[in-house]
């Protein structure tokens, strides 16, 4: 066996191996969706707190955010959260929040850019946060 | 044996790789902070106990007591050293022991390709070069930890069985042999499959040609070194190869679930290739911690807290990584199976040896993380399989050697490629 045919022949099996990783990949992403943070988000609140969540609506600024919306109420006060894709978008979401000047209603915690009707208390805040991924 | 002078070209591409290489992982050594490195504090307990106490750690002293000594007693003597000069970074000689002994291997690989093709130059240089930036062996030489020194030493043990397999074995040369791996062995237990490969090549050598002593020697000297270290493991342990967790009491292949040997979410290595993603799968995790640094120890924060965010440029900056590293993967993974083909159509133990002690360490690496599944991922790890790097460079070394043009275009067309690998990965690899 001369060396070129070593090295196409080593190509080949490789090729055929990488291939195969990536096809099984392909298929697993076409078949399947891991759990997005909204969905992890919804499910807790709807399932462990057992609260009322509801589409975003009217909120231009949540509707911007690419991790997607949802708003829920926590002990009767109503959470608009936004989920952010990275830090640069949760700033840009908070700065456009802050124009307005929510005080204490604007809450964020990592990718979670949250603006309450009216100031939460630490309970209902802890509530909020216990469902953050 | 070639006796002509190398060409400016050829000794200026070696020796600027080679210092590049050299500056590069002492500056990372010096500005990498030594508690980021893998097992730092554990490493530093075990040094602290070889070198004040003479003894080795209890299993309460330090979480890697199962590592064998001579890393920790070198870099406990030199700590000692450095404390006594009124040092303050006691840990800085450790981290450039192991950015010493990367450029070891580095030095390694050249002189295996240039006892294996002593012509081809484009061999020597991209071998060279595909070692050299490889970010498994970039980032380990900067850490306070042992893989480094092993991976040089048993390279080392490498190149004398293949010098002693290809002018035909003898006695000083398998005590040569034996004793490199039998210190790499004493270092990290990824050695013994090359041991193991090495004195099955010495013995079949021997069979084939009744020279039998260098084979003895090999295995005497290896077995001094190393027999005490894992007869005191079996004694205190129960297992020669204990290690720091007990094994699920469970058949060896229901230990994992699928997902770890089909690699599911591997498309996302090209997207967001850090913690906790593909987390415990096999194939994408290994890729992203070698071309990148998958478990976040190497120039960024902390993994984030449950809702916390990384910075943007850490996440593309691994995702770069990522689509670099495809092209030299496939290639490297096509010149282990050439050198394979190849050796077995020549029947060449010196050739066979190489694609054999990669193998054997990639199975032992199987085996390992197998056995031992853990939830956070953290028993794969991509500088486990560092002593595959010498099989892997060379037969990239020859598959692009091989399968380029020959005319001149082809060397410049290698000569680019091999530039943007470098340069493309200098922000990364350069702390």
């Amino acid at each position: 066996m001369t060396e070129r045919r070593a090295a196409r022949l080593g190509l080949a099996v490789a090729l055929v191996v990488v291939l195969a990783q990536l096809g099984v990949a392909a298929g697993w992403s076409l078949t399947h969706d891991d759990p997005t943070f909204l969905g992890l988000t919804r499910r807790c609140f709807e399932r462990e707190k057992r609260l009322p969540v509801e589409a975003t609506s009217g909120d231009p600024v949540a509707a911007s955010a690419s991790g997607g919306t949802l708003r829920v109420i926590v002990d009767g006060a109503l959470v608009t959260i936004a989920i952010a894709s990275s830090e640069r978008e949760a700033a840009r979401l908070e700065r456009f929040y802050a124009a307005d000047d929510p005080g204490e209603r604007l809450d964020v915690l990592g990718r979670y850019v949250s603006l309450w009707l009216r100031s939460p208390s630490a309970a209902q805040r802890q509530q909020l946060h216990d469902c953050a991924y | 044996m070639r006796t002509e002078r190398p060409a400016p070209a050829y000794r200026l591409a070696v020796g600027g790789v080679l210092a590049g290489f050299a500056a590069l992982v002492a500056w990372n050594a010096w500005s990498f902070d030594w508690l980021r490195g893998y097992d730092a504090v554990a490493n530093e307990h075990y040094a602290t106990v070889v070198a004040t106490e003479h003894r080795l750690p209890s299993v309460a002293e330090s979480s890697v007591w199962h590592t064998p000594p001579l890393w920790f007693a070198l870099v406990g003597w030199l700590r000692r050293l450095a404390s006594a000069a009124g040092w303050e970074s006691v840990h800085r000689p450790g981290q450039l022991v192991a950015a010493l002994a990367g450029v070891c291997v580095c030095i390694v690989i050249l002189l295996l390709a240039r006892e294996l093709w002593p012509d081809r130059r484009v061999v020597h240089v991209v071998a060279l070069v595909v070692a050299a930036t490889s970010p498994a062996l970039v980032r380990a030489s900067a850490m306070y930890h042992p893989e480094t020194l092993s991976t040089a030493l048993g390279a080392g043990g490498m190149l004398a069985a293949v010098r002693g397999l290809r002018r035909g074995p003898t006695l000083a040369n398998g005590l040569v042999a034996g004793a490199l791996l039998g210190l790499a062995s004493l270092t990290r237990a990824w050695a013994l499959p090359v041991l193991l490969v090495v004195a099955v090549a010495y013995l079949l050598d021997g069979s084939r040609s009744g020279r039998r002593a260098p084979a003895l020697a090999l295995a005497l000297v290896a077995g001094v070194l190393v027999v005490p270290w894992l007869a005191h493991q079996q004694a205190s342990y129960g297992s020669p190869l204990v290690f720091n967790r007990d094994a699920p009491d469970e058949p060896l292949f229901h230990r994992r679930p699928k997902s770890f040997y089909l690699g599911p979410r591997a498309l996302r290595v090209f997207e967001h290739p850090v913690t906790p993603v593909f987390r415990n799968e096999l194939v994408p995790q290994l890729y992203a911690d070698w071309w990148g640094d998958w478990a976040l120890t190497w120039d960024a924060p902390l993994p984030p807290p449950p809702a916390g965010l990384l910075p943007s440029h850490v996440v593309a900056e691994r995702a770069r990584q990522a689509f670099v590293g495809f092209v030299p993967t496939v290639v490297a993974l096509a010149g282990l199976l050439a050198l394979c083909f190849l050796a077995a159509a020549r029947r060449s133990l010196a050739l066979g040896l190489i694609p054999a002690s990669s193998l054997a360490v990639l199975a032992a690496f199987l085996v390992f993380t197998i056995r031992y599944p853990s939830t956070d991922g953290d028993t794969i790890k991509a500088t486990y399989l560092l002593l595959a790097l010498p099989g892997t460079a060379l037969g990239a070394g020859l598959v692009l050697d091989r399968l380029r043009s020959q005319s001149r275009l082809g060397l410049w067309a290698v000569a680019l490629a091999l530039a943007v690998l470098a340069a493309v990965q200098a922000p990364f690899l350069v702390l």
